[in-house]
């Protein structure tokens, strides 16, 4: 199978703190890849490597075999990757809707003249993107929400959102950063549902950051494990949980709560 | 009890204390007079058995009893004789405070002992109203008498309203009249109808277009002179309301504007005399270069930086324009003189014209702002305002997205400095000094960020508001602040914050008229 994202040694240093260290990943096209680890790992850091908000002091990122090591945060969004945050970053005075056309930003054209006159084209493409992100507010189950301001929103409803932006761009890649951090067991076993939608119905390759291994071990295809920016182990959610290292890292931990 | 008699206490000292300034910086007296004017009492006539002015001041000082007493009510929200308890005490403090006071200027003043050596404004005429013309003893003790009276008063009057919720009815009746008068199917359907929005925009053009026709040359100017902030504002807000930059030295492209404008139409100091029509996109052009050359050098500074930054450029524009070594470019601290106009078919614009101009300009200038607002610039400026670094992750090249914003913002604050400067038939470095970014950035904040509305309400309020307040002359610049407070106070989101278009229900927002977005239900 084709790799959709590639880390090659990727390290990157805080003053003398070491948050990611040689980190070697290959995920897969089309797979729910997850890392895992204690806090302070380095997971949100290893993200803004790839997605290019921070750049790695040594190693390389590829994306269908690109190298993505000195693009802008932009470029790499229009390269088709999206991601969400684990302290959820929404637009917080604007709508519902309008954060999903935030995210549909990479994909629309009209330049300032064209917006000022309102040429045909702007307005269909206008048209288009209201139209997308009203079936987008319906994928993630809140229609009926998108003229709420968007810090309005019931917390669930805030993290749907913020995935329905990343969607937006209809990403080829999706880096969920702890998505049901915050989350009742309800809600999360609907999130377990939903990023198992995102690949099978959209065909994304999913990256996912997560805490709670019920979840984890439910959803993914593989687990990378990392502690102290190194990762310590790889491996199929049953290989990761027989993992002496793993084990380990995570001694009194919530491992299986 | 106790707390609410605390709270007493404080409200009583803090009015004290509010009374007593007001009375040493000769502020009583003043609005006795004002009160009196406004009455429009005769100097010499008694009213109620004593003279005009001490009776406007007894206004005065009963207004501010009243609003002691009446404040505790909203506080404690207990019964009757508790409120009537908190209102009455702090009436007692706030008395007392003001009580004490008077009789000690009063009977110093009564020795003849000249205060207002000391504090310039405690002359014996104000001295001897603030104990009502009467002895010391008799003037202080009215005073107690007077305020606790009043706290009383204000206690009883604000209960009542309070618990017969008086404002809550009187609302809840204005909204089931509005209510039943939109039921009415004709009235529903036309406010529901295109036609509404545009007999409502003809209305408002149409008394755009006859207002200058009546209102005479001086309200002319005064209206050319708010239409010109209401660009300046339109401007600024696209820079600092959508996009978030603070941009302190906004100034700067108004003068770039009215400095082309001067130079080459003015017969000195360069003698170009050329045609304004000509000049009016100069103006503009220059305004928008400037605006890009300045802002990319400082594109990845954030907030407090790029407030420093340009607040520099700001004041460097002007002492340029005001240099000795530069007379012979820019005609030096002078300025310029008889700086060209406008001509069509052979009309010299006249004070009727020029306001047309610039109210054309602004509803150009609204035209632009709402287009690129509800588009795919609008929505990117608005998520980097909120949050750049997401915003970046959203695919939105921020660099050039703020490069585009300061240059229309400078457009705008370009058309404002040829207007005003050709308006004037002069400009100078006084035209342009800091003060003009600071009322233009309070117009924007005090009416509503990102709000078009909101800017065009906040220039009225920065620079209309203080021509009516003419009538206070020395205090004017006080009263207008203490309204700027109250105002942020009671409205902090500015006077008509931004509303959102509707996307999902009403379907296209914004792909409906222009002008017309979020302001249906
Ligand atoms: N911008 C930063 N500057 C300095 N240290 C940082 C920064 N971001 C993260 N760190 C440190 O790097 C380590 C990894 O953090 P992070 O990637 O957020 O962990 P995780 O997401 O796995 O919980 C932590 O020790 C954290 O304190
Ligand atoms: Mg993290």
């Amino acid at each position: 199978m084709k790799a959709a994202l590639e880390a090659r040694g990727v390290t990157k240093q805080f003053g003398g703190l070491l948050a990611v260290n040689h980190v070697d990943l290959l995920v897969p096209e089309s797979s729910i890849f997850s890392v895992i680890g204690p806090n302070g790992a380095g997971k949100t850091t290893f993200y803004n490597c790839i997605t290019g908000f921070y750049t790695p002091e040594k190693g390389d990122v590829l994306f269908y075999g690109e190298s993505l090591v000195g693009l802008q945060p932009d470029q790499i969004t229009y390269c088709g990757i999206a991601r969400t945050y684990q302290n959820i970053r929404l637009f917080s005075t604007m709508s519902a809707i309008e954060n999903i056309m935030v995210g549909e930003h990479s994909r629309l054209n009209a330049n300032w003249a064209e917006a000022i006159l309102r040429t045909p084209r702007m307005v269909r493409e206008e048209k288009q993107a209201v139209e997308e992100a009203r079936r987008l507010l319906n994928f993630v189950g809140l229609a009926g929400l998108g003229d709420q301001a968007a810090r309005n929103l019931p917390y669930g409803a805030q993290r749907r959102l913020e995935i329905a932006r990343a969607l937006a761009s209809k990403p080829k890649l999706l880096l969920l950063d702890e998505p049901t951090a915050g989350m009742n067991p309800n809600e999360t076993a609907e999130m377990v549902g939903f990023v198992h939608r995102l690949r099978d119905e959209l065909g994304i390759t999913i990256l996912l950051i997560e805490h709670d291994m019920r979840m984890v071990m439910g959803v993914s295809d593989r687990i990378a494990v990392l502690d102290y920016g190194e990762k310590i182990a790889e491996g199929s959610p049953s290989e990761i949980q027989n993992n002496p290292r793993v084990i380990e890292a995570y001694l009194g931990k919530p491992m299986a709560e | 009890m106790k707390t609410q008699i605390k709270s007493s206490l404080r409200a009583g000292i803090t009015f004290g204390i509010v009374t007593l300034f007001l009375y040493l910086i000769g502020f009583t007296i003043t609005v006795s007079q004002i009160i009196q004017n406004l009455l429009k009492l005769e100097p010499d006539s008694l009213v109620l058995g004593v003279d005009a002015l001490t009776f406007s001041f007894a206004l005065f000082m009963g207004g501010l009893g009243f609003w002691a007493g009446a404040r505790q009510v909203s506080v404690s929200r207990k019964g009757l004789g508790s409120a009537l308890v908190a209102a009455t005490l702090s009436g007692l403090v706030h008395g007392l405070i003001v009580a004490l006071v008077a009789y000690i200027t009063g009977t110093l003043n009564a020795s003849g002992i000249k205060m207002n050596t000391y504090l310039s404004q405690l002359l014996p005429a104000s001295v001897q109203l603030f104990i009502f013309n009467q002895t010391p003893a008799v003037g202080a003790l009215s005073q107690l008498g007077f305020l606790t009276f009043m706290g009383f008063l204000g206690g009883a009057v604000s209960y009542g309203i309070t618990v017969s919720n008086l404002f809550g009815r009187l609302a809840g009746a204005w909204r089931s009249l509005w209510g039943r008068v939109n039921d009415v199917p004709v009235i529903a359907k036309f406010r529901a109808s295109p036609a509404f929005n545009y007999t409502v925009c003809g209305l408002i053009l149409l008394l755009m277009i006859l207002l200058p026709l009546r209102v005479g040359q001086y309200w002319n100017y005064t209206l050319g002179t708010v239409g010109i902030y209401v660009l300046l504002g339109l401007g600024l807000n696209i820079v600092v309301g959508l996009a978030g930059l603070l941009n302190l030295g906004y100034v700067a492209f108004f003068a770039i504007g009215a400095y082309t404008v001067a130079l080459l139409t003015a017969p000195a100091p360069h003698g170009l005399v050329w045609n304004f029509w000509l000049v009016l996109p100069l103006g503009i052009l220059a305004a928008t270069l400037v605006g890009i050359l300045l802002v990319v050098p400082v594109l990845r500074m954030r907030g407090d930086y790029l407030a420093i930054v340009t607040l520099g450029f700001g004041e460097i524009i002007r002492i340029l324009s005001k240099s000795d070594a530069l007379t012979f470019l820019t005609g030096g601290p002078k300025g310029v003189n008889n700086v060209g106009g406008p001509e069509l078919f052979g009309w010299v614009f006249d004070d009727v014209g020029y306001l047309y101009l610039i109210f054309l300009s602004v509803l150009l200038a609204i035209f632009v702002t709402r287009r690129l607002q509800n588009s795919r610039i609008g929505r990117a400026w608005e998520s980097m305002r909120e949050d750049e670094t997401v915003s970046r992750a959203m695919g939105i090249n921020v660099l050039k997205h703020k490069v585009l914003a300061f240059a229309i913002g400078a457009a705008f604050a370009g058309l404002g400095g040829v207007l005003f400067a050709a308006r004037n038939q002069f400009t100078g470095p006084e035209d342009h000094n800091l003060m003009v970014s600071i009322n233009v950035l309070s117009a924007v904040i005090v009416g509503g960020m990102g709000s078009v509305p909101g800017v065009i309400a906040g220039a009225f309020v920065l620079k209309g508001l203080p021509e009516i307040l003419r009538e206070l002359e020395n205090y004017r610049v006080l009263a207008f602040a203490t309204l700027l407070v109250v105002m942020m106070l009671v409205r902090p989101a500015g006077i008509l914050p931004a509303s959102r278009g509707k996307f999902e229900i009403q379907g296209g927002g914004s792909t409906s008229e222009p002008g017309k977005e979020g302001s249906q239900k």
